[in-house]
């Protein structure tokens, strides 16, 4: 399993290079030239060159590439230019709420998906069924914010249910109630496709011989449908939810600048609204390195499932 | 040139099959009543956008601040935003720019996408180059891309633009590559190279005019989630900018008079879901009639 998990490093190596070469060239065709910034407006072009021969900005752009990499590993991405304090550690108070907001909306559509999949599975041709699989092409549909907007409405204003903006702190600290609506927006981006596949996979599973034999050994229904059919169907939908990161980052952004929460997706939004250069690119280059690490933690997950890849 | 396109063998598979179908796969879809009345439906909006001019009962950009944020109903069909402007009105214009976002991203991207898919399963030495650059590309999901263009550019209407015609373009690649994959390993494209067909021709008439049925396909099936993709960044403040009607960026508009008049942002919303809804339930239709291989 080791092999395996190397092997997957090695393979997001070119796309990880390829993300940080973006994010470099992003900066070197900004508007905005980095040597005039830090010198300020009312400075002599000589003070410019100064400066610029200083950052090593007249340099071969392969060098300045390699430097950029070395200062993204030491962690200098620059400092904001409306705050004036350094990226990295705007980037560090917000990544954490970002990942326990994903986490978060995961948790609220993995397992409403897996349920309303096996229960349209079992109930196949029925109101039921029928009634499951609308609701998950219309998900599927969905603006994020529609829903966002339709929570915020009545669960937050109309019949006070829960807090609507900002987080609470962690949800082990009282946070909790802070998250259950952006958790539940974002998740419901993820709770359609989950529930077809997991019918699909359930459908397939439930006609295999190892079922078969299953009831034949008089377990019952339950055993079979949780014991066998459920745990078999999973591994596909293990390989959705990392086709779908994209859509969990994405839905992110949007429900962070919804709910006021405090995570990168807001920073990179409100960076770019009041062109901050430097953290904007910041954010976007965490966001994309975030996707990364989530398809490789797919991947090595669907080994740690299947063991039929752990040959 | 000429006289090769005539020496040319007829291209069998795909070509000839699919024109014998094709004056029943238009029933076909429509023989799905689901699809059928997504059609009709997609068909209404998408006539009311491109006519706008004399459908919409109001001039969408005219403010009237003695009638503001009007509930639907009465004068104004579907109420007035926070500025007075015609809700209705504005719909029928925005939704002409939101089918314009899902529209550029599927031909733009399709057509990039779709060479570079194509290129790469006929040369073979393009290959590993192109799939890289698809896999970095693919690094990045629509939403950071159409971030970065408009950290680069600017937020407008042309950056979101881009950005969905790049977000397009690794996914179409890939698809046009397998599909084109397949047609490569068929003898017929062996028999055009040992009759001397240029590589234009074949890459033309023997290769992408069979595989351009699969790419239709993924295209239809991805239209809603370009538009989903754009009108999320115009929500976000990177697409449109006021006074500009585009659904999405109305929805936002509205986010901020939420509490008082919520059908402000709720009827734009509204609207993108059943422009997507239907997109996608056409799109399942064609998908199941045209190419039942792709159902997965």
């Amino acid at each position: 399993m080791g092999r395996q998990i190397i092997q997957r490093l090695i393979i997001s190596f070119p796309a990880l290079i390829g993300v940080l070469f973006l994010c470099f060239v992003m900066m070197q065709v900004a508007p905005a030239d980095p040597a005039a910034i830090i010198a300020g407006p009312d400075a002599r072009q000589e003070t410019i060159d100064a400066i610029r021969l200083d950052l090593g900005l007249d340099r071969p752009i392969l060098v300045q590439f390699i430097e950029y990499i070395g200062r993204v590993i030491q962690g200098d991405l620059g400092r904001s230019i409306i705050s004036n304090k350094a990226v990295s550690e705007e980037l560090a108070q917000t990544i954490g709420p970002t990942l326990e907001l994903m986490i978060g909306g995961l948790a609220m559509a993995i397992p409403l998906g897996i349920l309303l999949g096996t229960l349209a599975a079992v109930k196949r041709g029925t109101l039921v069924d029928r009634a499951i699989m609308a609701v998950s092409v219309a998900g599927v549909s969905m603006p994020i914010f529609f829903i966002g907007l339709v929570l915020i409405q009545y669960v937050g204003f109309k019949w006070n249910l829960l807090p609507f903006t900002g987080r609470n702190g962690p949800f082990w600290d009282g946070g909790l109630s802070s998250m259950v609506l952006p958790a539940l927006t974002l998740g419901s981006v993820l709770i359609g496709p989950i529930a077809r596949l997991t019918r699909t996979a359930v459908l397939e599973v439930l006609g295999a011989d190892f079922v078969r034999t299953a009831r034949a050994k008089g377990l019952r229904e339950s055993t079979v449908i949780v014991g066998h059919a459920l745990r078999n169907a999973l591994i596909p939908v293990v390989t959705l939810i990392g086709l779908q990161a994209a859509y969990l980052l994405g839905g992110a952004v949007v429900t962070e600048t919804m709910f006021s929460w405090p995570g990168v997706g807001r920073l990179a939004v409100g960076a770019i609204i009041s062109s901050d250069f430097p953290t904007a690119q910041g954010a976007i280059m965490i966001l994309a390195l975030a996707f990364l690490l989530i398809n490789l933690i797919v991947d090595v997950l669907y080994v740690y499932l299947d063991p039929r890849m752990q040959r | 040139m000429s006289t090769t396109m005539d020496a040319a063998p007829a291209v069998p598979a795909a070509g000839g099959s699919s024109e014998m179908a094709r004056p029943s796969v238009m029933r076909r879809i429509m023989r799905d009543k689901v699809a059928g009345g997504a059609a009709l439906l997609l068909t209404i909006v998408v006539v009311a956008a491109l006519f706008a001019e004399w459908v919409a009962p109001y001039d969408p950009y005219a403010i009237n601040l003695l009638n503001v944020m009007a509930p639907p109903g009465g004068e104004h069909l579907l109420g007035t935003d926070s500025n007075g402007r015609d809700i209705l009105s504005r719909l029928i214009y925005g939704a002409r720019n939101t089918l314009m976002l899902g529209l550029v991203g599927v031909i733009f991207g399709g057509f990039f996408g779709g060479v570079l898919g194509i290129l790469a399963a006929f040369y073979k030495r393009l290959d590993g180059w192109i799939m890289r650059l698809v896999d970095v590309l693919l690094a990045f999901p629509a939403i950071l891309i159409g971030l970065s263009v408009a950290a680069i550019a600017g937020a407008g209407l042309t950056s979101v633009l881009i950005a969905l015609v790049v977000a397009t373009v690794p996914d179409v690649a890939r698809v046009a590559r397998g599909a084109a994959i397949g047609v490569m390993e068929q003898e017929f494209i062996e028999a055009g190279r040992a009759l001397g067909v240029s590589d234009f021709t074949l890459i033309w008439r023997y290769l992408t005019l069979n595989c351009i049925s699969t790419i239709f396909v993924f295209l239809t099936l991805r239209f809603g989630q370009i538009i989903l993709i754009g009108s999320a960044l115009s929500f976000l403040g990177m697409g449109a900018q006021p006074p500009t009607a585009e659904l999405g960026m109305m929805a936002a508009q509205g986010r901020d008079f939420l509490f008082m008049a919520p059908h402000i942002a709720t009827i734009p919303s509204l609207a993108i879901f059943v422009i997507v809804l239907c997109a996608n339930l056409l799109g399942d239709a064609i998908r199941d009639v045209l190419d039942p291989r792709l159902q997965q």
